[in-house]
């Protein structure tokens, strides 16, 4: 089990190792940001002088290198475009993405939950039928759009809900929230909506199949007949056994609501770290992408590393595997 | 209720009616609130509405007094006295006088600041008594006051309290976050890259316009969601409106589309010295645009109405020389652009030896100007009339610059607002010979040379007539215009959108000025 353990995060730490040298082998393409740093009047010397302040004469594997010496003494280098330690941007920023993601989080696994269920039982209802067919809307329509189209019904048209922004925010110690101000939760709603659509289509497809599965099975004909109440059956007998694959898809989920929510925030004007991936990249602010990338690589990483812990806990058949070998 | 309870309701209501907040949105955040740490236009329009400097721009772009009442030239053009308004105090009540200009110069002009290049012509600041100041130019310098409206006056007392006395772009410091100027506008609350709130200044010495009581900037930078900000009345005033949006917005209720023209000349640029093609199906051929008969087709195969009318939808001018009719500099007599001519492209093409035309590669940036790819696919088809075969190869501007420097081109887009409003500007960016020790030419991607425009350039520098300096820079467009350096096209639009209750005036240098808005 150890030994499992410790090769399983070997292989994480190598799988960020390879993220970043990825990254930075791409940051080249991405252009160059000195044209940014300098003005109109800039000169070749100029040019190639803030080149070699920056490091950017290096090969990148050089840069890759010196940004690592800087990460593990936890100091991420400085942002082209703001001038300030890019650990202080990001920390400033992650209050904004992670309330927006975990609003959209609880909002698609309620919803999700409950449509889930209710599509299953009354399978042929002409609810159900509706329920499903906009459903494939949140599936096929690209985030950007639906984000768009929500602005202009709710914002434009019916003046209801602010068109951008996160709404006035209180400061909780270092932390940035919008949760105790009215217009914080106004300016949530939009967005959250926006983000949360597609895995709460997702998760109710997921929960509608696999009670379908679950209602077919023996045991729940027994609940029926012994007479117990179709809410009983339901609820304690079939929802709770279709919940076990649904946690699993629901955690990694939850990695991928905080990566793409770079396309909601740009939307949204949100001031999280993803729209701050966005503006780094278009002024080519290779402290911030870097930061950012490996951020969201080492958070993906700990998921995995974390399910597949619990897989290890859950599931006794790895564990002799491993006795095995 | 008593009568003076009504009174003073009333009294209450007409306070807060008069009480005008006044929300704008433009696409870049400022990166800094230090008017010498970075020479941008996001940057130093912002910053304009809280700093000012010895001059400063009118609404049609002259210059007027700000900070100094008055300017002569010293001698026969050894320098520029400037007379210093009194009784002006910067925000934080410190009284304005000769020191701060002192002290603002030497930081401008400081090694970290990026500003530096504007005072390349400068020997000396010297402080002649508390409110007269002496800038003592190398050689005379005619258009001096014209290049200084975006140097803002610090107040050195500040700067030296707060350990701000030199710019820090790369780290930062009290000034990156804090202002203290003489402007109009207080820096109240200042959040990077989600708002930026200014308060009115009571203390100012001008006459005020506005009735703005707090004016807060947000970036946004998605136009869809600019564009639904101002609709749904979140935003009063956002910069700029998409060209395809404009004509919708104008028809909407409640808001308006202002439109002028900006600074920006776009214009076709070539590679003038290159010995081969390095693109297309020419690759490897001897450059063909070396031939000014060649460029000549290029300019009469473009049909720039054309453009203006489909890609611009009408909301451009087309550009006969290197600068717009607004500039200083302007060459009245030079106002002509070659006609739009298919067959008199095709004889020049024939007579150049390229009956059958060629292949070639155009470069384009794709996020740099105002519908800039599709106006490059314009030229491509164009061109195409005409026989010589263009494979476009658009890209972000991050990596555009790269290119150009790298020769990596045989044509190529390019937009140039010149910093100076001047047309002294674009000749020593764009039409001089490059020049690295003397910083001439530094933007001439192409190598185009011209010996008479070398020669004339440091006489138009140093000319104080103005008669004098106009005819040389009359010769210089005409010489440029001759060799068909650059195809110049057009002049860029502004389209800004505003609620219909905003009043304000557009410069063409697309700096938004606070103190010309009124909310009604």
């Amino acid at each position: 089990m150890l030994g499992y353990i410790i090769r399983r995060v070997v292989q994480s730490v190598l799988v960020l190792l390879v993220v970043g040298l990825v990254a930075f082998s791409m940051f080249r393409f991405v252009g160059d940001p000195v044209d940014n740093m300098l003005g109109q009047e800039r000169t070749q010397a100029d040019i190639d002088r803030l080149r070699a302040d920056l490091g950017l004469d290096q090969p990148f594997v050089v840069q890759y290198w010196r940004f690592l010496q800087g990460a593990v003494e936890g100091n991420f280098g400085v942002s082209y475009r703001q001038g300030r330690p890019v650990a202080d941007i990001i920390a400033e920023r992650a209050p904004a993405t992670l309330e927006l993601a975990a609003v959209s989080g609880l909002l698609a696994i309620s919803l999700g939950i409950i449509l889930g269920v209710y599509t299953a039982i009354r399978r042929e209802g002409w609810a159900s039928h509706l329920i499903m067919t906009l459903s494939l809307v949140g599936v096929s329509l690209p985030t950007f759009l639906i984000g768009i189209l929500l602005i202009y019904v709710f914002s434009v048209e019916l003046d209801l809900l602010p068109s951008f922004g996160r709404g006035e925010t209180v400061m909780v110690g270092n932390w940035s929230t919008g949760f105790l101000t009215a217009s914080g939760w106004q300016a949530l709603i939009l967005p959250s909506i926006t983000l949360g659509l597609y895995q709460m289509t997702l998760i109710m497809r997921l929960v509608r199949a696999e009670m379908l599965e679950v209602l077919r099975q023996d045991y729940v004909k027994f609940a029926r007949a012994r007479g117990l109440s179709e809410r009983v059956v339901n609820f304690r007998h079939a929802l709770k056994n279709t919940l076990v694959p649904v946690i699993t898809v629901t955690g990694l989920q939850l990695g991928s609501i905080i990566a793409f929510a770079i396309i909601t925030e740009t939307v949204f004007q949100w001031p999280g770290v993803g729209l701050l991936f966005i503006n780094a990249i278009q002024f080519v602010d290779i402290p911030v992408m870097a930061a950012y990338l490996m951020l969201i690589s080492v958070m993906f990483v700990a998921i995995n590393l974390i399910v597949d812990l619990l897989y290890v806990a859950v599931d006794p058949r790895l564990r002799t595997d491993e006795g095995r070998t | 209720m008593k009568p003076l309870g009504m009174a003073a309701i009333a009294a209450l209501m007409c306070s807060a009616a008069s009480a005008e907040t006044f929300t704008w949105a433009g696409t870049t955040d400022p990166q800094t609130m230090d008017p010498h740490a970075v020479n941008s236009a996001p940057v130093l329009g912002f910053l304009n509405n809280v700093y000012e400097g010895l001059v400063r721009r009118g609404k049609d772009m002259t210059i007027e007094p700000a900070l100094a009442t008055s300017w002569e030239v010293i001698g026969d053009g050894e320098g520029w006295r400037f007379t210093l308004r009194e009784g002006v105090t910067f925000h934080d009540g410190a009284l304005f006088d000769a020191e701060d200009v002192v002290f603002s110069y030497e930081r401008a002009s400081s090694e970290p600041a990026d500003v530096k290049g504007w005072f390349a012509p400068v020997a000396e600041v010297v402080k002649v008594d508390d409110y007269t100041v002496d800038v003592m130019t190398a050689s005379p310098n005619p258009i001096f006051p014209d290049s200084i409206a975006n140097w803002m006056i610090m107040d050195s007392g500040w700067a030296e309290t707060n350990n701000a006395t030199l710019p820090d772009k790369d780290n930062g410091n009290f000034a990156t976050l804090n202002a203290n100027g003489t402007g109009a506008f207080m820096v109240q609350d200042r959040q990077p890259g989600l708002e930026t709130t200014l308060v009115p200044y009571e203390g100012w010495w001008g006459e005020v316009e506005h009735n703005i009581t707090q004016a807060t900037f947000k970036p946004i930078q998605n136009p869809a969601t600019a564009v639904a900000a101002l609709l749904s009345g979140d935003v009063d005033m956002i910069n700029p409106v998409p060209i395809q949006d404009a004509s919708r917005l104008s028809s909407s209720d409640g808001v308006q589309v202002i439109q002028g023209i900006e600074a920006r000349v776009i214009m076709l640029g070539f590679a003038h010295d290159a010995e081969t093609l390095k693109y297309g199906t020419g690759e490897g051929d001897p450059n063909p645009f070396a031939d000014v008969r060649v460029r000549q087709a290029v300019a009469q195969a473009v049909n720039v109405p054309a453009i203006l009318q489909t890609i611009m939808r009408g909301n451009a001018e087309p550009a006969s020389q290197l600068v717009s009719p607004a500039m200083r500099g302007f060459s009245a007599t030079q106002d002509a652009r070659p006609d739009y001519d298919v067959a008199a492209a095709k004889a020049l093409l024939a007579e150049a030896g390229y009956p059958d035309g060629f292949g070639f590669g155009l470069k384009c940036p794709n996020d740099r100007y105002l519908n800039d790819e599709a106006v490059c696919q314009a030229v491509v088809s164009m061109l195409a009339q005409v026989g010589i075969t263009a494979e476009l190869d658009a890209m972000p501007v991050r990596n555009y610059w790269p290119e150009l420097r790298e020769d990596n081109f045989d044509m190529y887009l390019l937009g140039w607002s010149p910093g100076t409003f001047d047309h002294e500007h674009p000749v020593r960016f764009l039409a001089s010979t490059p020049n690295e020790e003397k910083k001439l030419g530094s933007w001439n991607f192409g190598g185009y040379s011209n010996a008479r425009i070398d020669e004339l350039l440091p006489m138009i520098q140093s000319e104080i007539d103005d008669a004098k300096r106009q005819a040389m820079i009359d010769e210089v467009t005409a010489l440029y215009q001759g060799d068909h350096a650059y195809v110049t096209m057009y002049v860029q639009p502004l389209v800004w959108g505003t609620g219909s209750n905003i009043n304000l005036t557009q410069r063409p240098d697309n700096f938004f000025i606070l103190r010309w808005v009124t909310v009604n």
